[in-house]
């Protein structure tokens, strides 16, 4: 029984395993040798970065789409969304 | 005068989509596996025991577990994009709500029910599914990205956790993370549609297809198996042997996140950190591996080849981690385990579309995985079991991984020439009669 709890626990945070965890820790104040805070606002810059590329990507394409669609005759479906 | 300058053609639609359910994916199991951050903070404020939090990380993994096919009818009902986004809006907000924990009851609910049934929503078994729509030719690409954000998640959602904890403290931890959740909800909103047709386009970005001698649309190409509902996919074989296969993948990746480390230490004498250097090494790859898996089913083709392939891999990667008895053998094995870890998933979930089509793929792929899930559960106990009954991980892996050779016979043998939608071709229509 208790197998099966520890189990849980450590599944539970597959990437989060204990040694892991402490390790990748280690390698990053290795790295950035700063407080939490700096690698905080790093990691969240990276994380809130990717929808932002997403959306960029998607609207610089506007203009090729656009010419795709006058290329082809359709009626662009695109352009309502987003 | 003829206008001959020609235009770079738009990024396909369902690449963004792709990019969106990475997103989703990646924020989603990344909230989800920073839980074992928040284990010692919320034990040491309120006197718990790790037995006592643990039983709301059970009862997680439990409804998570079963709740995929579910959660797959509902996708195969009502679609992905509803399913998806009211999902994100409930896993944000139990997300955030775990700063309120103020009794075991408390998080047993909001994480072990509410917010585990919510990340059953935008579950790689769904979004493989809505891959599957989007995507016919690249379909093992489309999915292999979304696989490999999982792993892209956990490395890093959870040092984020980890740092945002340090910085600040678990309550404002919580809330920290539900809103990185939230963040994913524009995202979806804007990019999550059904399928292409909603959006005028065909599968892959491919020109309209060409139309038969009558002038009508040719009739899209569909295996023999094509299934209306989910029960009658069970009643062919290669649901059983991918399922099977699926087992045991299940039984031998769960079996290693758990004991790995302490197999290192324990049986080979190594330091915690070169084990977890190893461990980490290994799952880099795994985003590799889960990448060329995808890329080289589409390319080349033979689906089942490459999955066996695959199972075959991680089975010699089982006998050099047995028989290699130093530091080296254990690189080795993470070399060679590394590739296989998520490459079955892309492998196995566009081989279940190609074979059983899209009408009911979210419940067959949320049952294959819970198939994958319960594997991994039952080996975890008998691994610790068996240790403690012969006081070494070399009986326990030796069982798991000899499972994996049957696994490769099994995925081998499925007749995907016969059943994949793939290798049919094209059926004409009908001449009428007195033509």
């Amino acid at each position: 029984m208790v197998h099966f709890f520890t189990f849980i626990l450590a599944h539970q945070g597959d990437a989060a395993d204990p040694e892991l965890v402490h390790w990748i820790k280690t390698k990053l104040d290795s790295l950035f040798g700063t407080g939490p805070w700096v690698v905080v606002a790093l990691m969240g810059l990276v994380i809130i970065a990717i929808p932002l590329f997403i959306v960029a990507a998607y609207l610089l394409q506007g203009k090729r789409r656009s010419e795709e669609a006058a290329t082809s005759g359709q009626v662009k479906p695109e352009k309502r969304v987003p | 005068m003829q206008h001959t300058e020609k235009t770079k053609k738009p990024t396909y639609y369902g690449w963004y989509v792709c990019a969106a359910t990475v997103f989703i994916g990646f924020v989603a199991i990344g909230a989800r596996n920073s839980f074992g951050v928040f284990v010692v903070p919320m034990s040491d404020e309120f006197g718990w025991n790790r037995f006592t939090i643990s039983i709301a990380a059970a009862l997680g993994v439990l409804v998570n577990g079963l709740s995929q096919p579910f959660m797959g009818q509902i996708f195969d009902r009502t679609g992905g994009r509803k399913l998806i986004l009211i999902s994100l809006m409930v896993l944000g907000g139990a997300t955030a709500m775990l700063a309120l924990t103020f009794h075991i009851l408390f998080l047993a609910f909001m994480f072990g029910v509410v917010a585990s049934m919510a990340q059953s929503g935008p579950a790689l078994s769904n979004t493989a599914a809505l891959m599957s729509r989007w995507f016919k030719r690249r379909r093992a690409t489309a999915i292999s990205i979304n696989s490999a954000a999982l792993s892209l998640g956990g490395m890093i959602m959870v040092p984020f956790s980890m740092y945002l904890l340090q910085a600040t403290n678990w309550r404002t931890a919580w809330v920290g993370l539900g809103i990185v959740v939230l963040l994913s909800l524009p995202l979806a909103y804007l990019f999550i549609h059904e399928r292409p047709s909603k959006k005028g386009l065909y599968p892959d970005g491919d020109p309209e297809p060409p139309t038969d001698a009558a002038g009508a649309p040719r009739r899209e190409v569909t295996g023999p198996l094509e299934v209306e509902n989910w029960r009658q996919s069970f009643k062919s074989a290669p649901i059983w042997q991918m399922a099977g296969s699926y087992f045991v993948c299940g039984t031998t990746t769960f079996v290693l996140s758990v004991h790995f480390i302490p197999f290192a230490m324990e049986d080979r004498g190594i330091s915690g950190s070169t084990a977890a250097t190893i461990f980490g090494y290994m799952m880099g790859l795994n985003i590799i591996g889960a990448l060329g898996a995808g890329l080289l089913a589409d390319k080349i083709g033979g689906t089942k080849n490459w999955l066996a392939l695959v199972y075959l891999m991680r089975g010699t990667a089982y006998i050099l981690l047995l028989t290699i008895d130093s530091v080296i053998g254990l690189w080795i094995f993470a070399s060679v385990a590394g590739f296989s870890w998520v490459a079955t998933l892309p492998l196995t979930s566009s081989l279940t579309a190609d074979v059983y089509g899209l009408k009911a793929l979210g419940t067959i792929s949320g049952i294959t995985f819970m198939f994958h899930q319960i594997g991994g559960f039952s080996s975890v106990l008998l691994a610790g079991l068996l240790f403690d009954v012969t006081g070494s991980y070399t009986l326990p892996f030796a069982i798991v991984g000899a499972l994996l050779f049957p696994a490769a016979l099994s995925a081998f043998t499925i007749k995907e020439r016969k059943y994949s939608a793939r290798y049919q071709k094209p059926v004409e229509a009908a001449p009428a009669a007195g033509d």
